[in-house]
């Protein structure tokens, strides 16, 4: 019954007026998508984590994945950078496109996908050098050693993940030396530093403090412009901020895939609406 | 009352702390302990000991002069001074005397039993004379003779003496050098050349040309060799000129040539400096120089050496093959029974008696491969064994297989300690797993590999028992690293500070006048793991705080 009513206020106290000011956002089938699975079945050894997902990613949009722990929003995620290939016991089934290709054909190289769809985890996770080869590392493996180049490459994704600033003065000390918030940002420059077509950011605020949380937020927001990104968050304020498109997971199913307003306003299924309201999960 | 406090005392916990406190208290005094005897008795022996003038009444009656170092009082039972018809019950102090003298009186020690001991006292004028051969004499200088004739008798005796020893010193130090270096370097060319021809007609390529070429050279190499002879025959003329004659304490005169004195030095007329002065001189010729009379004077250069290079070279080889299993292990194997049973293979392998190693190294090393490599590529030698016999190299790979598991152990461990978060990170650049690996894994886990070495090295060093089958001997004439081309000979035998305690202890001639020195390289084995550990512990430091807050 409930359902069948049009709301016009969302149902929980976000604020969606960014989406509804810059009107609708045109539907999933109008846009260019960057990433697209088929049919995507996942076992850890016996147990199934994912069951037949079909998700498409449209291109420099902002997708959020939401769901409770364990309903394998984030084994989704790490399917689209084949990070799962690394767990013993873990097999795939079905199709990840990028740019129409499938990326678990035996052909495609792991170390060229993942330059090509890069990924920031939930704690932040600097390698034990300085703040510069942090950033130029990803360069340095793709055998870039000319200094200017490293130099420009580094200053423009620390200035691209609004660090610059902060960190400018302090490029070859340890990057140990930066708050949590300013590690996750270096980690945002270091992905952003080898151009990926796809960012991948896998719950990036939760072990930051609300001010930090805000700065990665907004920086999200800016690289939109320029980047794919889908976004694994508990905080479903969070996603209602950040993403134009939500989808909804429960138990390795996809429940629930539309436009963030859609989601938060007017879901199609009760167990969407249930969950957005708090009454399990 | 007191029952319940005596409950709460225990409740409280304090006993368990007075418990802990005490074990570490047993713990560090033990440790002390040991190390301040050996320090004690090994460091003592440096300083120059009064000597003494004893007059001693035989069991026969007649009296007796000696002369010597007093080493040390006892108190045992009359029966077992041997002195006859004593009461069973009866005790009697006697003291250890070091005469000298070996020479003329065939031991240089005697046991004096106090009361047969009439009069004693410490003139000025008795010199001690450490010689080449034959131990310390102890006597009176009388005078001092150059080609026979008397040149200083009397008081301006002891001034002349000092300066043509010292002069006879030099002549020494250059024959010594001439003879080592030289004349060495010479014949270990000329030893190449007979190699190179017998290659050569092994080969069948000695073809007329050729060898004339390899006589030619050694032709060369002879002149320059007969010169060299010359002149070492013109300095041992010189050296062989000078001689003192002294008096010993029974009243003989004898004539010591200069050329067998190593020092002379009156104790009883030295003052304090002279004495501190004597001392660190002697402490240095212990740490820098050759030793003498089968190990029991002189100094252990070569077996500090020889310690040292094998622990390096031991080092060397064994971080790597560690190195490189571990991250075998704990990075590609997948993780399945196999694995844990080779883990616990390793594990097993690390308590396996060091002796085992040894008797492995010398059935497998020494003569399996060592045999091969000698019929393969040392064939002009043969019979004689080149790498088929004891050798640094094959020491140093035993000892590296034994300290093997520890370094696997402590890398592995060190590879588990690297977030996963850092390595997906990597991975998630584009990093290949081998590029993840060499890029951040290994590097973090450095400190732990370290770890694994510093273990390794001190186990290492202290090893002996399987040593002795695979390389080291008492004597080394050469040591395995010197300025002769390829300057590392790994298929030579070596020295070590470990064995060389247990010859100098247990092999030795002369037992009592070595104990001193059994400390005293014990020490010094303490002191080199100490400093190599050292070294290793301050590189791992380094690179702790390189890598530092993995945890954060």
């Amino acid at each position: 019954m409930e359902n069948a009513v049009k709301r016009a206020q969302p149902i929980i106290g976000v604020d969606l007026s960014r989406l509804n000011s810059s009107g609708e956002q045109p539907a999933l089938g109008e846009r260019t998508l960057a990433m697209e699975t088929r049919g995507l079945s996942l076992y850890y050894g016996d147990k199934q984590a994912l069951d037949g997902i079909d998700i498409v990613i449209p291109e420099r949009q902002v997708t959020a994945f939401i769901g409770p722990s364990g309903c394998g929003k984030s084994t989704l995620l790490r399917c689209f950078n084949r990070m799962n290939d690394l767990i013993d016991g873990c097999r795939i089934e079905g199709e990840v496109l990028l740019g129409g290709e499938d990326i678990y054909l035996p052909s495609v190289d792991p170390a060229e996908l993942r330059r090509r769809v890069g990924m920031v985890f939930q704690k932040p996770n600097p390698f034990p050098k300085s703040v510069y080869e942090n950033v130029a590392y990803g360069l340095r493996l793709q055998g870039i050693k000319k200094r200017r180049v490293l130099d420009e490459t580094v200053e423009w994704s620390l200035r691209a993940a609004a660090l610059w600033d902060e960190v400018k003065d302090r490029l070859h000390d340890s990057a140990f030396g930066l708050s949590g918030g300013q590690q996750q940002r270096l980690v945002i420059a270091r992905a952003i530093a080898v151009q990926p077509q796809v960012i991948l950011l896998d719950e990036p605020a939760s072990a930051l403090d609300p001010i930090s949380t805000l700065k990665i937020e907004e920086l999200i927001n800016e690289l939109k412009t320029d980047y794919t990104i889908v976004i694994v968050t508990h905080n479903m304020q969070q996603a209602a901020r950040v993403s134009d498109y939500t989808a909804f997971m429960y138990m390795g199913d996809l429940v629930e895939f539309d436009l963030t307003g859609t989601i938060f306003t007017n879901p199609a299924k009760k167990q969407t609406e249930d969950y957005i309201t708090g009454r399990y999960g | 009352m007191s029952g319940r406090s005596l409950r709460s005392w225990i409740a409280s916990g304090s006993p368990w702390v007075w418990l802990n406190a005490g074990a570490v208290a047993i713990s560090v005094v033990m440790v002390l302990g040991l190390l301040a005897l050996i320090a004690v008795r090994g460091l003592s022996h440096f300083w120059p000991h009064a000597v003494s003038a004893v007059e001693y009444r035989e069991s026969g009656g007649e009296i007796v002069s000696l002369a010597g170092e007093l080493v040390e009082w006892e108190t045992v039972s009359a029966v077992q001074a041997g002195v006859a018809g004593a009461d069973p019950g009866a005790s009697i102090r006697r003291v250890l005397i070091k005469t000298g003298n070996r020479d003329l009186g065939g031991l240089d020690f005697r046991w004096l039993s106090a009361p047969q001991i009439v009069g004693m006292s410490e003139p000025e004028n008795l010199l001690v004379a450490e010689r080449r051969e034959w131990g310390n004499f102890y006597g009176a200088l009388v005078a001092v003779r150059s080609e026979g004739a008397v040149v200083a008798a009397g008081e301006s005796a002891w001034p002349e003496l000092e300066r043509r020893l010292e002069h006879s010193n030099d002549l020494s130090e250059r024959i010594r050098e001439l003879k080592a270096g030289d004349i060495g370097s010479l014949n270990y060319r000329l030893e190449r050349l007979r190699l190179e021809r017998r290659t050569l007609e092994l080969d069948g390529a000695d073809t007329p040309a050729a060898l004339a070429e390899i006589e030619a050279a050694v032709e060369a190499l002879t002149a320059s060799y007969r010169e060299l002879e010359d002149e070492l025959a013109a300095l041992t003329r010189q050296l062989e000129r000078d001689a003192m004659v002294a008096l010993t304490a029974s009243g003989t005169e004898v004539e010591i040539p200069l050329s067998k004195v190593v020092r002379v030095y009156r104790p009883n007329a030295m003052g304090v400096f002279a004495k501190i002065g004597h001392y660190l001189e002697k402490l240095w010729e212990f740490v820098a120089d050759d030793p003498r009379e089968a190990n029991t004077e002189g100094g252990i250069f070569p077996a500090i050496y020889g310690t040292v290079l094998m622990v390096l070279l031991m080092s060397v080889m064994v971080t790597p093959l560690g190195v490189m299993a571990a991250v075998y292990l704990r990075e590609y194997a997948r993780q399945g029974l196999l694995v844990r049973a080779i883990r616990v293979a390793v594990n097993n392998l690390a308590g396996v008696p060091s002796i085992v190693y040894g008797v492995f190294g010398l059935g497998f090393f020494v003569y399996a491969v060592g045999g091969t490599i000698d019929e393969v590529f040392f064939a002009e030698a043969l019979p004689a064994p080149t790498f088929g016999t004891g050798g640094l190299m094959w020491a140093s790979l035993t000892l590296a297989l034994l300290t093997l598991p520890v370094v696997i152990v402590s890398t592995e461990e060190g590879l588990s300690r690297v977030p996963r978060a850092i390595r997906e990170g990597s991975l998630a650049l584009g990093a290949t797993r081998a590029e993840t690996l060499w890029r951040t894994v290994l590097p973090m886990a450095s400190p732990a590999i370290m770890t694994g070495v510093i273990l390794a090295v001190a186990r290492a060093a202290g090893e002996v028992a399987p040593l002795m089958l695979v390389g080291v001997v008492k004597l080394a004439p050469s040591l395995p690293l010197d300025l002769n081309y390829p300057f590392l000979h790994a298929e030579r035998k070596f020295m070590h500070l470990g064995f060389h305690i247990y010859d100098v202890g247990f092999q030795s001639p002369n037992v009592e006048a070595a104990r001193p020195l059994v400390y005293a390289t014990a020490l010094l084995l303490v002191v080199v793991i100490v400093l190599l550990n050292v070294v290793a512990i301050r590189i791992r430091n380094a690179l702790r705080e390189k890598y530092r807050v993995l945890e954060n």
